[in-house]
């Protein structure tokens, strides 16, 4: 990561662009390891083989005692920033 | 007590003590615990997980067979609770929010209660459905929800006697998940906290009226009292610091003291590394996450504390483990195995007096030396850290260990594994919300000495010699519990439920229950007979790592089944 911003730096007022690394490394890795490339807790995200509806309604609703429902979390526009994002994801690259 | 025989000490305890527990006087009941009742989730105060039945013991164990069993529907991660015992009735609670009474002797149903809840809002939470156990006393079943209320159903007919909302988790997404602990005339419960962005409370709860009496708040303390350490959180960071306190507690009646251990700081990880005491995302060292606090259970007014991890960077909080009270050579400790693989030991004021390492596998310090100070501290700035042992779920876990005054021996499983992770630098979170903020992306490892595995280790719970050792491919997630029978009841991550020599280790006895075990177990009498029960079904947020490094049974295990197994003599 490039920004060089004072680690103290007093975080800015009006709420930043969402941006999808930073929530899905806060929120989702504790169980979709390594950036969602690694099986941990929850499946494997890079190369998945359901659909992008799948996705979306999974992160979306969340499945009982597995995943927890981030509708409430995320706006739709930003679930399906977070499918293109796990799309992208590479095994020797960070995303 | 007189020493006549164990025999007639029992007899002449339930002319005494039946009907204490849920009596006028409550606490007595588990002050004066009788062997044949488990009246609280440790078993009572002092948090042995020990019972002195001896009905069931080392020389007749192998004839242990299973008397009856009860299903409990949506078990969703499995049975995680500790049952109770009382008057021969066995209570039990299970994932939703759902209690059940039954016949200690038969399984028969008494009755069954379930909680009305906000699914959508239990869709939200991660740390959910589960429950961990209840309490009782005064006519009453005691629980909190995973909605942020505790609950008070009536003994005798499980109807609902009164709620009381005491967290908005609709706002916050935490509840209860912890058992409630029966202090005199208060019920007193800790709000999950840790990886949620608030103050995590513990709450005191007038036990007959369900009138909230107090909270404290394990984040910065109370304002306006001299409890109030906001100051040790940078800037506004104290609004959002996790905290809570998990787990029940235990209570010193010599000196009238609450000890309950609390959460962590969120997020979890520093991006600040070294330099946390003035930068990151919470400067300071954070009180009172990461610690173990005295309370006065009638006001919640803090008497004492010790911060275990000041500036916690690890998740490695105490609010699990067991605070035993344990006498040795006339002195008086509390005794208390921690996430961090180290065992804590306090005198009664909460200075502890020594501190020793329970696992071999930990390198986020180089040591803790006994007066408790951290030597040593490995901080982890934004970036890629290899190797950090113990991994997230701990060097020992939420599940219990056990004391025995019989052997003298401290019984816990440790966990020996590691983790690889990516400290990253997260937006701050300026106001509680419901989000999870870890400040991390990690994966579990293998520790360099050798395959991820753990060990029951019995030892000196003061000094930590340790006297025997039982190593395991895969260790254990379920609760211990020793009996003056020389029993030690072990139940086992693949489903295997065993009965080992406490002295020795040996073991004497085994049972596949058909599924992982992540719950307690208990021994009570009934209608003159011994029963041990113990509760079934897997995954838990630790429990879900086991099919990451072990493969089979884990990976196919059930993790929405839960059955309660139930066994006696033939
Ligand atoms: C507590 C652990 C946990 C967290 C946190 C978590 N997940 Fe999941 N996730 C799971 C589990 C377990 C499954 C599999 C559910 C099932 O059985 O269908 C899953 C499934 C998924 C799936 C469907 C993939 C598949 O093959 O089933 C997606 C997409 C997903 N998660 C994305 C996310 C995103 C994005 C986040 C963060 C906003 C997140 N998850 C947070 C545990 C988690």
């Amino acid at each position: 990561m490039a920004t060089a911003r004072a680690a103290d730096e007093a975080p800015a007022p009006a709420a930043p662009a969402f941006d999808v690394k930073n929530a899905f490394r806060n929120i989702c890795g504790f169980c979709h390891e390594d950036y969602g490339r690694k099986q941990g807790k929850g499946p494997q995200l890079m190369d998945n083989p359901n659909s992008d509806d799948y996705l979306f309604n999974r992160i979306r609703n969340g499945k009982p005692g597995r995943m927890a429902a981030f509708g409430g979390a995320f706006t739709d526009d930003q679930i399906r920033e977070i499918v293109v994002f796990i799309r992208k994801l590479k095994p020797n690259e960070n995303p | 007590m007189k020493r006549h025989s164990r025999k007639a000490i029992t007899t002449a305890s339930v002319a005494v003590l039946a009907g204490l527990a849920f009596g006028a006087q409550a606490n007595e009941g588990i002050l004066k615990r009788s062997a044949n009742d488990w009246p609280s989730y440790h078993g009572d105060y002092k948090s042995w997980h020990y019972s002195d039945l001896n009905q069931i013991n080392a020389g007749n164990v192998g004839k242990l067979t299973e008397a009856w069993s009860h299903v409990a529907s949506r078990a969703t991660r499995g049975l995680q609770g500790f049952p109770l015992a009382v008057d021969g009735v066995l209570y039990y609670s299970s994932p939703y929010n759902q209690v059940y009474a039954l016949d200690g002797a038969t399984g028969q149903m008494l009755w069954t209660y379930k909680q009305k809840l906000n699914e959508d809002l239990v869709a939200k939470q991660t740390h959910s459905p589960y429950n961990r156990g209840i309490a009782v006393g005064f006519g009453n079943v005691y629980m909190g929800t995973l909605d942020g209320k505790l609950v008070a159903i009536d003994a005798k007919t499980g109807k609902l006697n009164w709620e009381t909302k005491l967290v908005n988790s609709e706002k916050l997404t935490v509840g209860f998940t912890g058992a409630p602990l029966l202090v005199k005339d208060k019920i007193i419960i800790g709000s999950q906290g840790g990886e949620w962005p608030w103050r995590g409370p513990i709450f005191g709860v007038d036990a007959k009226s369900g009138k909230e009496a107090w909270k404290f708040f394990v984040v910065g303390g109370n304002e306006g009292t001299a409890s109030d350490r906001r100051d040790t959180w940078g800037g506004d960071s104290w609004k959002t610091g996790g905290g809570g306190g998990w787990m029940p507690g235990s209570y010193d009646a010599d000196t009238d003291t609450v000890w309950w251990g609390t959460g962590n700081p969120a997020p979890l990880y520093d991006w600040a590394g070294d330099e946390w005491m003035t930068k990151g995302p919470r400067p300071g060292i954070n009180l009172y996450t990461s610690s173990v606090i005295l309370l006065n259970p009638d006001t919640g007014e803090l008497k004492g504390y010790h911060q275990v991890l000041p500036h916690d960077a690890w998740d490695y909080d105490p609010a699990s483990g067991e605070l035993m009270l344990i006498e040795q050579g006339g002195k008086k400790y509390v005794v208390h195995p921690t996430k961090a693989g180290f065992v804590f030991v306090f005198d009664r004021t909460g200075k502890p007096v020594n501190v020793y390492k329970g696992v071999d596998n930990i390198n986020f310090v180089q040591d803790i030396k006994p007066d408790g100070t951290l030597v040593g501290r490995r901080d982890m700035k934004e970036g890629k850290h290899g190797n950090l042992c113990p991994a997230i779920a701990g060097g020992y876990s939420w599940n219990s260990g056990a004391y025995s005054p019989k052997t003298g021996l401290l019984y816990k499983v440790g966990f020996e594994w590691c983790m690889d992770l990516e400290v990253v630098k997260t937006t701050p979170i300026l106001e509680p919300m419901a989000q999870l903020n870890i400040g991390a992306n990690f994966t579990f490892q293998p520790p360099k000495d050798g395959p991820a595995r753990g060990h029951i280790r019995a030892r000196d719970p003061v000094s930590g010699k340790v006297k025997w050792e039982m190593k395991f491919k895969v260790p254990p997630h379920g609760g211990l519990m020793a009996t003056g029978g020389n029993l030690l009841f072990i139940p086992e991550a693949d489903g295997w439920f065993s009965a080992v020599d406490a002295a020795t280790g040996k073991v004497l006895w085994r049972h596949n229950n058909g599924q992982g075990h992540n719950g307690g177990t208990i021994t009570y009498m009934a209608k003159g007979k011994q029963y041990v029960a113990t509760v079934t079904g897997f995954g838990s947020l630790v429990g879900d790592a086991y099919g990451e490094l072990w493969g089979e049974p884990w990976v196919s295990m059930p993790k929405d089944a839960g059955v309660l197994k139930v066994f006696a003599l033939k």
